[in-house]
């Protein structure tokens, strides 16, 4: 029996091994007016503020605009949430990460 | 950052395009956990660093700056 | 059914040597004798031509007979009908040889032999040989499936794997299949039971896959059922691993074992027991981490976000000391029988002293204690964080000798951590840290606790028996917004 794999040494993948094959972007939305955008405020500190501006500077531009908040940053987004935003909103803002 | 990249990446996954706004020290590993992720490309525009002790004020002018930048990875 | 007799023998076993003339006279044109041997082509033909011998010999190529068969020792003759085994005499033993012989027809004429000697080990006894066997048998059931890294001949292995980015900046064991298949006799699980999926990249973590890193961590397979009941925990969403590898805080998971078992493992509750030495509590630490980078993903100052970090994100595991301890056991507190041996995970920072030398009753104590407590984060950050509390043994007495349990004591520390509103908002001390007025600012002469409540604050006995001092575990945040400790029970090996 031949042990030492022709001189080398075999060891075992560790890893998860995972190729992640590359996935396309969803489609773009046009940008007329009329259009749905939800922004999702993370809950860090000044985001508020931030998105309280774009908020205004997008309604001013014909979008409509709907603004959520996630339970905290320190997760994803839960599921449901993700879920019934994707319903309502045609696009997503999510700010503001630091 | 890395959980509101997952969150962007889920969206898109419904079929909604999304775009992540970030501070400017993220750039190298948003594009480096996207890149694991599976999207590369995926939708994100940074701000200037430090977010924290910013005026309100500043924080206002920093979103005009990239109102029209997100509107351009939404539809495009 | 067609009966056939094969002999294993190997050319270096002076009592196979001794026999093989008889075999050789059986093995004659049509006899159902077959002679296997366990030595290669050329040390065979050259016993053959020492001894003068005619008749045929198999070679027994990566020893699959005799890995099917499995005889301890050589010579070892078997009886067998139909390919299927009906009898064997493992080593020389003359009267049951030439019975066994007989059941097949064939008639060994062995007087001159001595009566019994009991032949050599069986090359598949080999360790080196047994452990390559064990192997191809894994991969032969689908119990080991993960791809191969072969490093080069002119590679030094651990050079490869740290280039690889496969290990925490230090050496880590070569996890060759071999040393995975000897892991995994460290748990009664299927190699391929999912025990969790790992943040950020959600990677599966197999029973097998965190056998690989449990070697590379340094464990032994008793060490294993720790490793599975750590990582399974880690994974548990409220844990919130993903967001607690991400945050720029430097807490990470701590791994508390408390229960009969962590004696059994060697896992350290006394001297120095957060500290290095301890084979079992630094590897199973260490396993748990080393999950984290190869199977989830975290890389430091990639998607782990640490600011500082702390050397308990090398690795961070020890075990509770029950002997002595003023308190039931972690497990029952947990929610689990006394009796059981669980992990709990936490998402800690790296432990802080609280020192007393002089109190000598638990009011007093818990004073001192109650002051280290308030530091944590912050003195004038409340309510989002959490703390454990590593009482030694000293500390751990005057406990025990006025009766408080874990209630009563949680009771007096809540009491002696709440302060008055007034003395920690933000600016109060010159600190602009603190609670927030608009929130808080309603009554200054109000009480507000430093903990969410008296659960929050973990308590634990461990330590060496000389020292008048107590280690406190900062948290990151805690909840809903943050970790909640996991508590996970360890299913033994056997």
């Amino acid at each position: 029996m031949d042990l030492t794999h022709g001189g080398g040494l075999e060891l075992l993948d560790p890893t998860a091994e995972r190729e992640s094959g590359d996935r396309p972007l969803a489609a773009p939305v046009d940008g007329t007016a009329g259009l749905r955008i939800a922004l999702l405020d993370i809950r860090k500190p000044r985001g508020d503020v931030f998105l309280d501006e774009l908020e205004r500077l997008l309604s001013d531009r014909g979008f409509l605009v709907e603004r959520t908040a996630k339970p905290t940053f320190t997760r994803p987004a839960p599921a449901d949430l993700r879920r019934e935003i994707a319903e309502r909103c045609d696009a997503l803002v999510e700010a503001l990460a630091d | 950052m890395s959980c509101g990249l997952h969150d962007v990446v889920s969206f898109e996954g419904l079929g909604r395009p999304a775009v992540l706004v970030a501070s400017s020290v993220f750039r190298d590993v948003a594009a480096a956990e996207a890149r694991n992720l599976g999207q590369p490309a995926i939708r994100r525009v940074f701000v200037p660093h430090p977010i924290q002790d910013r005026t309100d004020d500043e924080m206002r002018e920093m979103a005009a700056a990239v109102a029209g930048e997100v509107l351009a990875a939404l539809t495009s | 059914m067609a009966r056939e007799l094969v002999a294993i023998i190997k050319h270096d076993c002076p009592v196979c040597v001794a026999l093989l003339p008889a075999l050789d006279a059986a093995a004659v044109d049509g006899s159902p004798l077959r002679i296997v041997s366990q030595s290669d082509g050329d040390d065979t033909a050259a016993l053959w031509e020492r001894l003068h011998l005619g008749a045929p010999v198999e070679i027994d190529e990566e020893l699959e007979l005799s890995a099917r068969f499995d005889p301890d020792a050589v010579p070892t003759l078997l009886l067998l009908e139909g390919g299927e085994e009906r009898g064997r005499v493992e080593g020389l033993a003359r009267d049951r040889l030439t019975e066994l012989a007989a059941e097949a027809g064939v008639a060994l004429h062995l007087d001159g032999l001595p009566a019994h000697r009991p032949g050599c080990a069986s090359r598949t006894r080999d360790p080196r040989i047994a452990a390559a066997l064990a192997v191809r048998a894994a991969r032969a059931q689908g119990r080991l499936r993960s791809r191969s890294l072969v490093i080069g001949a002119h590679e030094d292995p651990h050079e490869a794997l740290f280039e690889r980015g496969l290990t925490d900046g230090l050496p880590v064991v070569p996890p060759t299949p071999e040393r995975v298949v000897a892991m995994l006799e460290g748990t009664h699980r299927g190699s391929q039971e999912v025990v969790g999926v790992v943040p950020p990249y959600g990677g599966t973590a197999t029973v097998e896959k965190v056998a690989v890193n449990a070697v590379m961590a340094g464990c032994r397979p008793e060490h294993l059922p720790f490793v599975l009941a750590a990582v399974d925990a880690a994974c548990e969403e409220r844990f919130s691993m993903h967001g607690l590898l991400a945050t720029t805080h430097p807490a990470g998971p701590l791994v508390v074992a408390s229960g009969p078992l962590t004696e059994r493992v060697g896992m350290n509750a006394r001297g120095n027991c957060l500290g290095q030495g301890n084979r079992a509590n630094l590897a199973i630490g260490r396993s748990l981490q080393l999950v984290v980078r190869n199977l989830g993903g975290g890389r430091p100052q990639l998607e782990d976000r640490s600011a500082h970090g702390q050397p308990g994100k090398v690795g961070a595991c020890f075990a509770e000391l029950q002997e002595g301890s003023p308190w039931e056991p972690l497990s029952a507190d947990r929610g689990f029988d006394a009796d059981e041996t669980t992990v709990t995970l936490y998402a800690a920072e790296a432990p802080r002293l609280i020192l007393d030398q002089i109190a000598r009753d638990p009011e007093g104590l818990c004073a001192s204690l109650a002051l280290g407590l308030q530091s944590v984060a912050h003195p004038k950050q409340l309510l989002i964080w959490d703390a454990l509390l590593v009482i030694g043994p000293e500390h751990g007495r005057i406990l025990r000798e006025a009766g408080w349990d874990r209630a009563r004591t949680r009771e007096e520390l809540m009491r002696r951590t709440t302060s008055r509103v007034g003395d920690v908002l933000r600016g109060a001390g010159g600190s602009p840290e603190g609670l927030d007025p608009a929130v808080f600012g309603g009554n200054p002469d109000g009480a507000v606790p430093k903990f969410a409540g008296p659960e929050r604050i973990g308590l634990v006995h461990a330590g060496g028996g000389a020292g008048l001092f107590s280690m406190v575990y900062g948290m990151w945040a805690s909840g809903e917004i943050g970790s909640t400790p996991v508590t996970r029970r360890v299913e033994p090996w056997t």
